[in-house]
């Protein structure tokens, strides 16, 4: 590849850089506190140094567990000032005064004032009843007088583009308006540095596309400093100046966004676990199958184009027509979940309206659409959590409401986006054979059965903790394999790679395929639409509770009108390989095979 | 945040112009009332004045009192009917154990009485309670009671607590429906998958409740809760002088009615007969 530092392309990047530093680690450690009466453990984050220039925006990046919310929770001060643990070393942040000083010379309220924190579920912070009084709640601990209050709301609320929703309960906000608003409490009060934990996590595309435009604008206007954590890199990658990579307690960096791909490549992915720009991988995999695009690895979807078409390749049509899904060619006819005509309503709030869709046998099926639109309610009529108000769901051909709801809920497994909630025994070992004692099976027979699945979802070594202390990662496979082991018709998932690095989405994707192929209908509901590309046989789009589409992900991407409607984006593969081979593809694989088709084929001159 | 019934609810009626303090005043001089008082027609006419209040001066639909009433209520009719019986101080036997035994034999127009002066009570309460909620901005009762000299953290937690809780209680319910889902207690008898369930219930929500409750304290903190022993205020609450002689002649005919009919040999509590 070519040179690093002879092309920046990126939307967004270096404008608003100043060269001063803004936050500066010198030597920095931090130990946590011991629990009850053991002896210190290692560094949670050791010999650490970096500095952050004032106005950059900066990714920091880490495989889950790497200690990336530790590294924010210090940079706050939360660690260790208000739940304990040891630092030592330098933190310094620069105060508009006093330029950069030691952030032990300031109070903690100080701190705060120039280093805040927006937390990854926007629900956990908002804590008023009005948009007016969120922003306002900061300001008034803060001993600002109303007059100040109002003025410094009246701009929070137009950097965020919420000036109309002043008045508005906080309780009827959209996922993407939560997160606004609790972006424009922190920007309230003017911080010097904002950390990001995660913010569009629990966002749609729309929502997502929101929060980053929100933030995009906010470093316009004030200059201010983002440092932000985050899992999905594919719309933040380029958009940022610096990466910082959290990796076994030490932290690398920063480097620019290219620096770091160029100097990891694919190892980022396949060893750190972490995501990357789809563009970057195809570039990636094209360097690694030896096809030079003669410049630096791209970062976004025109580069990739560019570096692409610089090789002159020809790019046939597809002499086959595409595959057809697994949902055409291999599901069973049967339908295991059948729903008619359903609807569903809170009180007077009408969630779903007159629904009619299928699940099937051997099937992969998503359900997507925005926040909101009542995909988690239509999956909770699946296993009788909630009943129609009108309309039928049939499970296997017979209607819910005729089943025992004990028995019901092992023939459909859900499965909850937070795998703590679905927890009911004190160990690993116990949460798989609550399953297996409820088959009936001989105690000899749920030991070694439930040592089995323990060993294929690689939780035996930990089969005597208590399922609430596993990682995040670990907690997903405990949730899912409990609840799998009773071989259920049905399994519905709930966001099923929420929170999950590369590594572990893969592995939980491809449980969930074997799932199929062993006979079940798997349906998850999603917001990531390179999962959707990626696995789903067939997706149903629900907007305003209302089924708008049903269809293979292929037919979906190319319906416009539907992605406009339920405001939903493809995944960057499927815009960028259009404009590279002229027609497009779901995942990267497809399309590095199809580059390397042509690139074993005649050439075209380049001028 | 799932929804919160109890929240306030705009408008711009008497009881919402009247000051958190005063209206305080007012809930609470009900429930002394309501708790100490031992003759049936002020009972009723306590429960009358507080249905005409919520009904007339605070502008809230009575629906939404239904909402929650219809929760309590069957309660309070369950008390109402059933003390009776067993309410061996009201018996005429002279007995608790006899009164017990044969309940009733035993019932008496007292008892029958006291039954109802007691679901009138809890429904007084209720409706004194709901139409504060209901027109009491928390933000605004903060403001009243720190500028008595309370400290505002003091003060905003019960309020935070009332923000907060819509969502543990939503999380109670997720992780009862988990239950269900999980079959928890399976091949067990009722009583004992019902203990199972409540003791697994209590463990998760206080495991998970803690994690909640310690992000929510970070965010607290990272926002300035507590910084400073005061803090300002977006908008002052205006004084509402009507509203304040309405509460402390309320609070001032309470006191001198409870003076009047305070007598240690009447008290319900005393069951020497």
């Amino acid at each position: 590849m070519g040179n690093i530092a002879d092309l920046d392309t990126s939307r967004h990047r270096a404008s608003r850089v100043t060269g001063e530093t803004a936050l500066a680690l010198e030597a920095y450690s931090f130990w946590f506190k011991p629990q009850g009466g053991q002896p210190e453990g290692p560094a949670a984050l050791d010999d650490v140094s970096f500095e952050v220039e004032a106005g950059s925006f900066v990714l920091i990046l880490g495989r889950s567990g790497s200690g990336k919310s530790t590294l924010a929770l210090n940079l706050v001060g939360i660690y260790p000032d208000y739940f304990g643990g040891r630092n030592q070393g330098l933190m310094r942040v620069r105060h508009p005064e006093r330029g950069l000083i030691n952030r032990r010379e300031l109070e903690a309220a100080e701190r705060f004032k120039l280093v805040n924190m927006l937390f990854q579920n926007p629900e956990d912070q908002i804590v008023t009843l009005t948009v007016e009084e969120e922003v306002a709640f900061a300001l008034e601990n803060y001993l600002f007088p109303p007059q100040e209050i109002h003025r410094r709301i009246d701009r929070a609320l137009e950097l965020v583009g919420l000036s109309g929703l002043r008045q508005r309960e906080t309780l009827h906000l959209s996922g993407g308006e939560k997160q606004r608003v609790a972006l424009a409490a922190m920007l309230a009060l003017e911080p010097s540095v904002l950390i990001l934990d995660e913010p569009t996590s629990n966002l749609d595309p729309a929502g997502t596309a929101e929060v980053l435009a929100t933030i995009d604008h906010v470093r316009d206007e004030l200059g201010l400093t983002v440092m932000v954590v985050e899992h999905e890199v594919d719309e933040v990658f380029d958009r940022v100046d610096s990466v910082l990579l959290v990796e076994d307690r030490r932290v690398v960096g920063p480097l620019s966004p290219r620096e770091f791909i160029a100097s990891r490549g694919l190892q980022i992915r396949d060893e750190m676990g972490l995501w990357i720009p789809q563009a970057s991988e195809v570039g990636l995999e094209l360097e690694r199958a030896g096809i030079e695009l003669g410049r630096p690895v791209p970062l976004n979807g025109p580069e990739l184009v560019t570096g692409v078409e610089r090789l002159g390749l020809r790019f046939s049509a597809r002499k086959e027509p595409r595959v057809p899904s697994r949902a055409a060619s291999e599901a069973s006819p049967e339908p295991a979940i059948e729903v008619r005509n359903v609807s569903f309503s809170y009180g007077e709030h009408a969630v779903l309206k007159n629904v009619s869709f299928e699940a099937r046998r051997r099937e992969l099926l998503a359900i997507v659409g925005q926040n909101g639109s009542g995909k988690s309610t239509l999956a909770s009529l699946f296993n009788g959590i909630a009943s129609p108000d009108a309309g039928t769901v049939l499970v296997e051909g017979v209607p819910t409401g005729e089943y025992e709801f004990a028995h019901l809920a092992k023939r459909v497994a859900y499965i909850f986006q937070v795998p703590e909630k679905q927890f009911v025994c004190r160990t690993v070992f116990d949460e798989i054979a609550h399953g297996l004692r409820a088959l009936g099976m001989s105690e000899a027979r749920v030991e070694e059965r439930a040592v089995e699945i323990l060993e294929s979802v690689r939780l035996l070594e930990r089969r005597d903790a208590s399922p609430y202390v596993l990682s995040h990662g670990q907690k997903r496979r405990l949730s899912v394999a409990a609840m799998v082991v009773g071989k259920p018709d049905v399994v519905v998932l709930d966001e099923p790679t929420f929170g999950q690095d590369f590594h572990q989405a893969r592995n939980l994707m491809q449980l969930l395929r074997d799932l199929a192929d062993d006979g079940a209908a798997v349906v998850f509901i999603t917001h990531d639409m390179r999962l959707v590309a990626e696995y789903a046989d067939r997706a149903s789009v629900l907007c305003r509770g209302e089924i708008i589409f049903d269809g293979s992900p292929d037919e979906l991407f190319a319906a416009r009108e539907v992605l406009d409607r339920a405001k939903l984006k493809p995944p960057s593969v499927y815009e960028f390989s259009a404009k590279l081979i002229g027609e497009p593809v779901l995942t990267t694989a497809e399309l590095v095979k199809r580059i390397q088709e042509a690139a074993r084929g005649p050439r075209r001159t380049v001028v | 945040m799932a929804h919160v019934e109890l929240s306030f609810k705009k408008g711009n009626s008497l009881f919402h112009r009247m000051t958190p303090g005063s209206k305080l005043l007012f809930v609470l001089s009900v429930s002394f009332v309501a708790i100490f008082n031992t003759n049936l027609y002020v009972g009723a006419g306590l429960f009358l004045f507080c249905l005409l209040l919520a009904l007339f001066c605070t502008g809230v639909p009575f629906k939404q009192y239904w909402a929650l009433g219809k929760i309590i209520v069957p309660f309070v009719l369950i008390l109402a009917i059933v003390f009776p019986f067993f309410y061996g101080g009201q018996a005429t036997v002279g007995s608790d154990a006899i009164a017990l035994r044969t309940p009733v034999k035993d019932l008496s127009w007292g008892a029958l009485g006291f039954g109802a002066l007691l679901g009138l009570r809890f429904l007084a309460l209720g409706l004194a309670g709901l139409a504060f909620a209901f027109t009491t901005h928390p933000s605004d009762l903060v403001q009243n009671l720190s500028r008595h000299g309370w400290d505002y953290r003091l003060v905003h937690a019960p309020v935070l607590g009332l923000i907060l809780f819509p969502s543990f209680l939503k999380l109670g319910q997720e992780i009862s429906v988990t239950q269900r889902i999980r079959d928890l207690g399976q091949n067990t008898n009722w009583l004992k998958r019902k203990w199972l369930r409540v003791r697994h219930l209590a463990f998760a929500m206080l495991v998970l409740g803690l994690r909640n409750g310690q992000t929510q304290a970070m965010a607290l903190d990272i926002r300035g809760y507590g910084a400073y022993k005061t803090r300002t205020f977006l908008r002052e609450v205006p004084r509402h002088r009507a509203g304040e002689i309405f509460a402390w002649v309320f609070f001032v005919l309470s006191v001198i009615y409870l003076f009047m009919q305070f007598n240690p040999a009447n008290m319900q509590w005393n069951m020497q007969f």
